[in-house]
């Protein structure tokens, strides 16, 4: 390969590309915790709920999980506003991103609820806490603990998908790198770059979430 | 009418009936105990009455006052005057046993955390637990454990504590320290309804004995009269092979 790489071109665009980071960890942050909510609330319905509250989770899920996030998030963008629902670029990413998740974490959740020992719940009810007390103190700590590696994962994930917003002209670390190559044309350089920033994210991420899990759940998680 | 009066009562898991016609009176301040072989409905009993499985059939009513299991209002007064301790402790995992100990009085019955606390460690260092309000359930022994689960449900202020062989999990070593802590709660006049395989316990601390079988109670009596004369041949048989293993 006859090629001379010339990094000098693109390292004045680097804190071009770290500002795009950013917007790429929020938009993960923003839909994962969307996301966890979302599965909370149907792995307690599938777990708790009545008939057509399971069968309606059920749909949700059966639909996100089968259909690509990028057709997902051009239905939200370019559908909705047929009906007079017009969203901003990173808004209408966001509700994708959170509704994919949400389908994925309902069943990473689900796996929680069904984890939790029998005996807790017995002494949960039986000291006379509500679905909602039994939720909040006994089962979701249960969960962020005994699932903190899958949901750790399922946060970088997270991170990795927001590329997909590049194609909807959101800028973030994707959109900024496509920007800058359209100005350099140094294509090479810059998304070896651009990648070596999505590695150490996921890296810093990744640590961050270790060291949480050890302070605060009392995860046995390795930091590498 | 007893204090505690439970008349009739049924329960069934699915089709299967698991308690059968169960009359029983307890008076404030007894300690009743329930023995029997396993399966003959004695921990189903106390799982009917604190509202962990609802009866078929028959009624129970706490200082004349009747549960109707199947009203949530009712249910919740009820849970308010039972506390039960699970032979599994069933301590929340992710909780000290500080917590575990307070979490039910302030958000179940809504009362300051400041006086909860201060209640619940004068709990811990009446079962003997007073250098572990920081620890979590599973940096403690099975009878720490116990004894925690012990000061939680007393937390609540039952009128009645329902417990349910609390000793068949612990290693033989550790079964004196949470007896230990039952007798000091029967000195204190607290009404308790014992599920056990401690024979001797039952017979020191018990004021009255069930004997069940598959879901029915075969017969009652004070402590002496139901191991050294046995009626029915039922508990003979059972009372005899006890005693061949002692």
């Amino acid at each position: 390969m006859n090629y001379t790489f010339q990094y000098g071109q693109v390292v004045q665009y680097i804190p071009y590309l770290l500002g795009g980071a950013w917007l790429s960890l929020q938009l993960a942050a923003i839909s994962f915790v969307a996301g966890a909510a979302i599965g909370l609330v149907n792995a307690t319905a599938l777990s708790f709920g009545p008939r057509p509250a399971r069968i309606a989770v059920r749909a949700y899920v059966t639909f996100f999980l089968n259909t690509p996030l990028l057709v997902q998030i051009f239905f939200i963008f370019f559908v909705l506003p047929e009906a007079g629902i017009l969203l901003e670029p990173y808004t209408a990413c966001a509700i994708g991103m959170s509704l994919n998740a949400g389908a994925y974490l309902t069943e990473i959740e689900r796996a929680g609820f069904q984890s939790l020992r029998r005996s807790e719940l017995d002494a949960a009810q039986s000291l006379g806490f509500n679905l909602r007390q039994t939720v909040w103190y006994v089962i979701l700590p249960h969960i962020v603990k005994a699932l903190y590696p899958p949901l750790s994962n399922q946060f970088i994930i997270q991170v990795m998908t927001t590329s997909i917003a590049a194609i909807f002209a959101v800028e973030e670390l994707t959109g900024r790198t496509y920007n800058v190559n359209a100005i350099t044309f140094r294509s090479l350089e810059i998304f070896s770059v651009a990648a070596v920033i999505y590695v150490l994210l996921t890296l810093i991420v990744s640590t961050a979430l270790a060291l949480v899990g050890r302070r605060v759940f009392r995860v046995k998680a390795k930091v590498f | 009418m007893s204090y505690l009066a439970i008349d009739g009562l049924s329960a069934a898991y699915g089709r299967q009936p698991v308690l059968t016609d169960v009359t029983l009176g307890v008076e404030k301040g007894e300690v009743v105990s329930l023995i029997g072989p396993s399966g003959s409905g004695k921990s189903t009993l106390l799982r009917v009455l604190v509202g962990l499985l609802a009866p078929a059939a028959g009624s129970v009513a706490i200082g004349g006052e009747q549960v109707d299991y199947r009203d949530r209002r009712s249910l919740r007064a009820a849970r308010d005057r039972f506390a039960i301790v699970f032979q599994q402790y069933n301590l929340f995992q992710n909780m000290t046993a500080l917590r575990n100990v307070t979490i039910a009085p302030t958000i179940v019955k809504k009362r300051t955390q400041t006086e909860v606390e201060a209640e619940a460690r004068a709990l811990l260092v009446k079962v003997g637990l007073g250098e572990k309000f920081t620890s979590y359930p599973d940096e403690l022994s099975g009878g720490q454990q116990q004894r925690v689960a012990i000061a939680r449900a007393l937390a609540l202020r039952p009128d009645i504590l329902l417990l349910d062989e609390i000793t068949s999990a612990l290693d033989p070593e550790l079964v004196n320290e949470v007896l230990d802590t039952i007798r000091l709660l029967a000195q204190d006049g607290m009404t308790m309804i014992i599920v056990s395989h401690e024979m001797a316990f039952v017979r020191e601390v018990a004021s009255k004995v069930v004997f069940m079988d598959q879901g029915r109670i075969i017969e009652t009596g004070p402590p002496a009269r139901i191991f050294d004369a046995p009626e029915t041949p039922r508990l003979k048989e059972f009372t005899a092979k006890i005693l061949r293993h002692r």
